[in-house]
């Protein structure tokens, strides 16, 4: 059963009870594989933490690297050096150009790390051909782990997908098959660990989710299914206009590295893969593994959430079904971000005036509001203000 | 608050109709509108480009429309995307290019292949991709007469961001600007590399001369070692990991130079001939 804890009080019980989550080597490791004996460069300068990646045995740097929006090489070629040992990359990213660069950015390094790419096509023979590509761009003769990109619905991966990956292990050209999920985890994640053909997860998830979804990640982390995490650091902000709340607040010293603090630190996350286009952020996340998360960093986790508690919806679906007048609250909800959060107000416009609503109804009409949001959200305030600028 | 509700549905109107003026099917003879026209913002672009929404984040993605359209079994993805600026668009165009094909001349570059085109123009970045029930079909020749039609009701500048004139043409690779971290450089927010048979050359327009310089001081503190050269208003060149062979000179409000050559000798010869260029 769910826990209806909600992510403010856990960090909040965390540091009132000062309880810092277990480090490094928390995870169960299922080895299929022999892990590499030692994967860390002897010289490096920097502390490095590893976690076993579930079933794949694979020993990785909890603090992997998104390649996606890098630009230039060098600070690929450095995380290498500076002994960064997971890389993640995707077929879809600049229409192949990111690979592109990451393979000549690893160069002979290439056999010193662990390399994931991801193919996006809809069906076998496509993604196959993707295959190839990838091998060709990131200049080597295998990925270590091949996602299906972007499935959030386990009807979005038939069975075609799943025998294009088994095949391509088969020809040695993939060791490991993963899935990678943005906002379906909670659905996704038990399926994949039932359907048991998937070595890897990359899900997105951070310090602003659910406690239901710590269930998900961890239960499949004990089902032997390796855990990467993406948009640690509460991805999506980047988009924000200037002034909005989210991004100052994630803005602030220190928050950027508490967020992906919260993300290493838990047991069944094997790594992470933060977007990193300077030498200067590479820098700053490797400090994730050279302390664990403190209580000022808690306490700066809890403050944000504090600060955008009131405001921003967290598609948790706990209000699905609460509101008396059955008006779809969650949905109405993100219509308001569209407008308050990202000044698109057509959109927020549009996407509400496709909502199924009771004709009529208005927050204004009840005089108690019957959606108690578990994350602090001012539902009737925040559903009043849609329903006066969008109806 | 009917007021400002009232004012905002003013404001939907000529947002509306300007992308029935550069979204339609019948652009191109035989196809049909499949479905309704989507919009996508900063907010919810994750829903549709998964991961990749990142990508046009990190240029500026302003809000993107799009619509779908069948002949048959063949289906065409056409996305219009407005980005914070026209050297954006261009940037996320230059992004995506594939650098092995040639660039067209449409707006301020395009690209048109078998089954798929794209271009900048003013600040929309537009992508066209067909799904073929052939995946060897090869439809080049009415990709570009959509591409140009669609080119045609779209507002804004054609020619390239001006910088990509001053890199030197001679063994040039491929060129991009770069959003965010030139050269995996903080210091250098925003600009343009071009890829050379060896080495990179980069340009990098600062607000003003004093701001300009100010990133020249910082970045000639950030590399212990740097020794002053004899480029444009002042310069720098220095020998470091991963960069290698680089120099950097300042002229005006201008930042530029060359990196990853042999040595930093070298990276000062090739800066000075990139100075020429830049007026």
């Amino acid at each position: 059963m769910a826990s209806r804890t909600s992510r403010r009080s856990f960090i909040s019980t965390g540091l009132s009870a000062g309880l810092l989550a277990p480090l490094a080597g928390a995870t169960p490791a299922i080895g299929l594989l022999k892990p590499l004996d030692d994967p860390a460069p002897p010289n490096s300068p920097v502390k490095l933490t590893y976690k076993t990646l579930g079933r794949t045995g694979l020993k990785v740097t909890s603090v992997g690297f998104g390649c996606m929006i890098t630009s230039d090489p060098s600070v690929v070629e450095r995380a290498v050096d500076l002994g960064i040992n997971y890389f993640d990359t995707a077929r879809g990213y600049q229409n192949g150009n990111n690979e592109r660069m990451v393979g000549a950015a690893l160069g002979a390094k290439r056999k010193q790390i662990v390399l994931s790419t991801k193919s996006h096509a809809p069906d076998k023979a496509g993604m196959m051909l993707h295959l190839d590509q990838s091998l060709r761009e990131l200049n080597t003769d295998y990925i270590d782990i091949w996602y299906l990109h972007g499935k959030d619905t386990p009807d979005q991966v038939p069975d075609e997908l799943i025998e294009g990956q088994q095949l391509a292990k088969q020809q040695g050209k993939i060791r490991f098959a993963g899935v990678s999920t943005h906002s379906g985890q909670q659905q996704i994640v038990p399926w994949m660990v039932k359907k048991n053909v998937f070595d890897v997860v990359l899900a997105a998830y951070n310090f602003t989710m659910d406690a239901s979804m710590d269930q998900a990640i961890d239960a499949a982390a004990k089902a032997g299914v390796g855990v990467v995490a993406m948009k640690v650091m509460a991805g999506g902000f980047r988009g924000l206009k200037p002034g909005n709340p989210l991004s100052q607040k994630l803005a602030q010293p220190g928050a950027l590295l508490a967020a992906l603090k919260w993300v290493v630190n838990k047991p069944g996350v094997a790594t992470t893969v933060p977007s990193m286009t300077g030498m200067d952020q590479l820098d700053e996340n490797l400090q994730a593994m050279q302390s664990p998360l403190s209580t000022g960093d808690r306490q700066i986790l809890a403050a944000h959430l504090e600060q955008i508690g009131p405001l921003y919806c967290r598609m948790c679906g706990q209000c699905d079904g609460a509101c008396k007048q059955g008006l779809p609250v969650a949905d109405v909800l993100r219509c308001l971000t569209y407008a308050d959060g990202y000044g698109q107000f057509a959109l927020a416009r549009e996407r509400y005036l496709e909502l199924a609503q009771a004709p009529g109804a208005r927050c204004a009409d009840c005089s108690a509001c019957t959606v108690q949001c578990p994350h602090g959200v001012h539902v009737a305030a925040r559903m009043t203000r849609a329903q006066e600028l969008l109806s | 608050m009917r007021a400002p509700a009232l004012f905002l549905s003013l404001l939907l109107i000529p947002a509306t109709a300007g992308a029935q003026d550069y979204l339609n099917c019948r652009f191109a003879p035989g196809w049909e509108q499949s479905g309704a026209i989507r919009q996508y913002v900063s907010g919810n672009l994750y829903d549709y480009k998964d991961g990749g929404a990142e990508g046009y984040l990190a240029y500026g993605f302003v809000r993107m429309t799009g619509i779908d359209c069948k002949s048959g079994a063949n289906t065409l993805q056409i996305d219009v995307s407005e980005m914070a600026d026209p050297d954006a668009a261009y940037g996320i165009f230059s992004a995506n290019l594939d650098p092995a094909q040639p660039v067209a001349r449409i707006g301020m570059g395009g690209q048109v292949q078998p089954q798929s085109a794209s271009f900048a123009k003013g600040d929309y970045y537009v992508e066209i991709v067909e799904v073929a029930a052939d995946p060897s079909a090869n439809d080049t020749a009415m990709l570009q007469a959509l591409a140009a039609k669609i080119e045609s009701r779209l507002d804004g500048r054609v020619t390239p961001p001006e910088p990509l004139q001053w890199f030197p043409q001679q063994d040039l690779a491929s060129v991009r600007m770069v959003p965010e971290s030139v050269l995996g450089l903080r210091q250098l927010q925003r600009g343009f590399v071009a890829k050379y048979r060896q080495g990179q050359a980069f340009i990098v327009v600062e607000a003003s001369p004093e701001s300009a310089a100010a990133v020249l001081k910082a970045l000639r503190e950030h590399f212990a070692g740097a020794s002053p050269a004899q480029i444009g208003d002042e310069a720098f060149e220095v020998k470091v990991p991963y960069l290698e062979g680089l120099c950097i000179f300042r002229k005006g409000r201008i930042l530029a130079g060359y990196s990853n050559l042999p040595d930093a000798s070298q990276a000062a010869i090739a800066a000075a001939k990139l100075a020429a260029y830049i007026p």
